[in-house]
């Protein structure tokens, strides 16, 4: 797929292919195949694929969480070499876990110390995030005792409590409630409208087409479709309908390349 | 404005990263139970310290004479005063145990004894007891930082991936160097109050203490990052201690026996191989004689190996204590290196 790569953008990843060698080494997986896309400043950008796709492990790349085996990944303008730009980034882990023995307060302000914010700063701001998450009255109890949509909740307000630039969240919503849900969506029209980034990695369909400016469909490590929301869905979409979305995207998913 | 706050946003994240994980270690500690179980040890010893009591002469030793007399509980002792007069030292103290609940006569001095608790403390309980527990225990603290669920997050910040571990690994290290320090400082002061003995040798415990696990926990490490299995990181960091220890001793053992039969050595190629597994692997075994060197435990006990003789043999005790060290940097470093190659 030919894409325009803008070096002056939120994330860039040129070429970039990943395989993970399995049964002690012998074979190897493809998990992504030389995908080529761009993601501008104040975008909202959604992945999304079937499971096994590369969505995450693509994020990941972005997040030096792991290696490319081949390729070029820019974040924030700079080499992904360059970990002082990751004091600007907020990661939501599809399946987040934090250590046990710790409560609310001390994730959110632990995470973002480590982000480098000074500690009054990273103070103030843990409290009013979790507040805002609605953990306001959980602050000082440990997270063992809490349920998955807590922990995703938790997981968003150390995620922000740096106000990063780019936002990067792996299937956020779910096991969220109908409120945290709401908060979500919130969170990501005020990144939007403050000219951050945010790229959205989910399977819902409904989200991504409410949500985000435009998309990337992911099939067997490669980039299957790129660009807006209406120009796969077609012409006919309308609000509150994502039949003609979910008819695209299983078409893509089927094989059809766009 | 925006360059100004982006300078504050990289306000020492290294060293802010570095000191949440050693504080977090600290919490770790807590919730997993090891920082009650040695504080419970720790506080058991002292206690146990602190109702030490020791009568009898202020010093059976006479003058700067070397110790020469017998000890009460000797079978020849039946009459003391005739032994006296016949010029014979006979050891009259008694260290006490409980106030006075337990009674142990003096084998030979007041200051020996005093001496020798300490040994029992320093290398049973906290050497052997102590760092096994802590061992043990600590050797869960990284697999579980390191589940992928979790540590993703983490890799995710701005500091370097090697600063995750080193945070970890000095996190433990300051945490069994608490210990250490409550336990010898705690023990040293309640006997010395006690007793009125005063033995600062004792407090070299605290420093050997901390040598000996740092080097074995950094093994732990290498095997947290190449598994991140607790099962395989405490029973490998046994193992590993068992097979290094027995590859000390053994090379002590296999020259001492080739001396002591006389023999020029029949195999060059094994001697080779001993030695070089010996300067290779870590050396608990002169950890340990270092240790009960430096605390003069060789009034009590019998020598390990005979470092004097095995110096014709290249040992050096210099050399032993820092071919270990440097075995712990080489694997702190392999892990480090490992750690940042690998995909999360």
């Amino acid at each position: 797929m030919d894409v325009r790569l803008n070096a002056r953008a939120a994330a860039v990843f040129s070429k970039v292919s990943k395989r993970f060698r399995v049964g002690l080494g012998t074979r190897s997986i493809t998990a992504l195949d030389e995908v080529s896309l761009s993601i501008a400043w104040g975008e909202v950008f959604g992945l999304i694929g079937p499971n096994r796709a590369g969505k995450t492990t693509l994020v990941k790349k972005l997040l030096s969480i792991c290696h490319p085996t081949s390729g070029r990944i820019m974040r924030m303008e700079s080499s992904i070499s360059d970990r002082s730009t990751l004091a600007r980034v907020g990661y939501v882990h599809e399946n987040p876990a934090f250590p046990r023995y710790l409560n609310a307060r001390q994730v959110v302000e632990g995470y973002g110390r480590m982000t480098g914010l000074p500690r009054r700063e990273v103070r103030e701001r843990s409290e009013e995030l979790l507040h805002r998450v609605g953990l306001a009255d959980r602050l000082d109890e440990r997270i063992q005792n809490f349920s998955k949509g807590m922990l995703q909740r938790l997981a968003l307000a150390q995620a922000l409590v740096n106000d990063p630039r780019l936002l990067v969240l792996d299937e956020p919503a779910e096991g969220m409630d109908l409120p945290a849900r709401r908060l979500l969506d919130d969170v990501i029209e005020e990144r939007r409208n403050a000219g951050h980034t945010v790229i959205l990695v989910s399977h819902a369909l409904t989200d991504v087409r409410r949500l985000c400016d435009r998309i990337a469909v992911l099939r067997g490590g490669r980039v299957a479709y790129m660009g807006t929301v209406a120009g796969l869905a077609g012409q006919d979409m309308q609000d509150n309908d994502d039949s003609p979305l979910e008819s695209a995207v299983e078409a893509l998913y089927a094989g059809a390349q766009r | 404005m925006q360059e100004r706050s982006d300078n504050m946003l990289m306000d020492r994240p290294i060293r802010s990263t570095f000191a949440w994980l050693v504080v977090d270690t600290f919490r770790q500690a807590r919730a997993n139970g090891i920082l009650y179980v040695l504080l419970a040890i720790s506080v058991i010893s002292i206690a146990v310290c602190c109702t030490v009591g020791v009568s009898g002469a202020e010093s059976l030793n006479i003058g700067g004479d070397p110790d020469d007399f017998l000890p009460r509980i000797d079978p020849q002792v039946t009459d003391t005063a005739r032994l006296e007069q016949s010029g014979v030292v006979v050891a009259g103290g008694t260290l006490t145990l409980g106030f006075g609940a337990i009674e142990v006569p003096v084998a030979r001095t007041r200051n020996g004894a005093v001496h020798f608790l300490q040994l029992l403390l320093a290398g049973g309980v906290a050497d052997t007891l102590g760092l096994m527990l802590a061992l043990i225990w600590t050797a869960g603290f990284l697999p579980t930082f390191l589940d992928p669920r979790s540590i993703s997050v983490l890799l995710a910040k701005p500091a370097p991936r090697w600063v995750l571990l080193a945070g970890k690994y000095v996190g433990v290290l300051l945490f069994v160097l608490c210990y250490a320090v409550l336990f010898v400082v705690g023990t040293w002061l309640a006997i010395g109050v006690r007793t009125g003995i005063w033995t600062p040798a004792y407090l070299w415990a605290v420093p050997l203490l901390l040598l000996h696990f740092s080097i074995f926990f950094a093994f732990s490490v290498l095997l947290a990052v190449a598994t991140r299995s607790t099962v395989v990181c405490v029973l490998g960091s046994l193992v590993f201690w068992v097979v290094a220890w027995s590859m000390n001793f053994g090379r002590h053992a296999f020259f001492s026996a080739t001396d002591l039969a006389g023999e020029t050595l029949k195999s060059p190629l094994l001697a080779w191989v001993v030695d070089a597994g010996y300067w290779i692997l870590p050396k608990p075994a002169d950890l340990g004689a270092l240790f009960y060197n430096t605390l003069g435990a060789g009034d009590h006990f019998g020598k390990l190996f005979d470092a004097e003789a095995l110096a014709a043999h290249g040992f050096s005790m210099t050399l032993s204590i820092a071919s270990s060290v440097a075995f712990a940097a080489v694997v702190l470093i392999a892990s480090m290196r490992s750690f940042g190659r690998e995909d999360y």
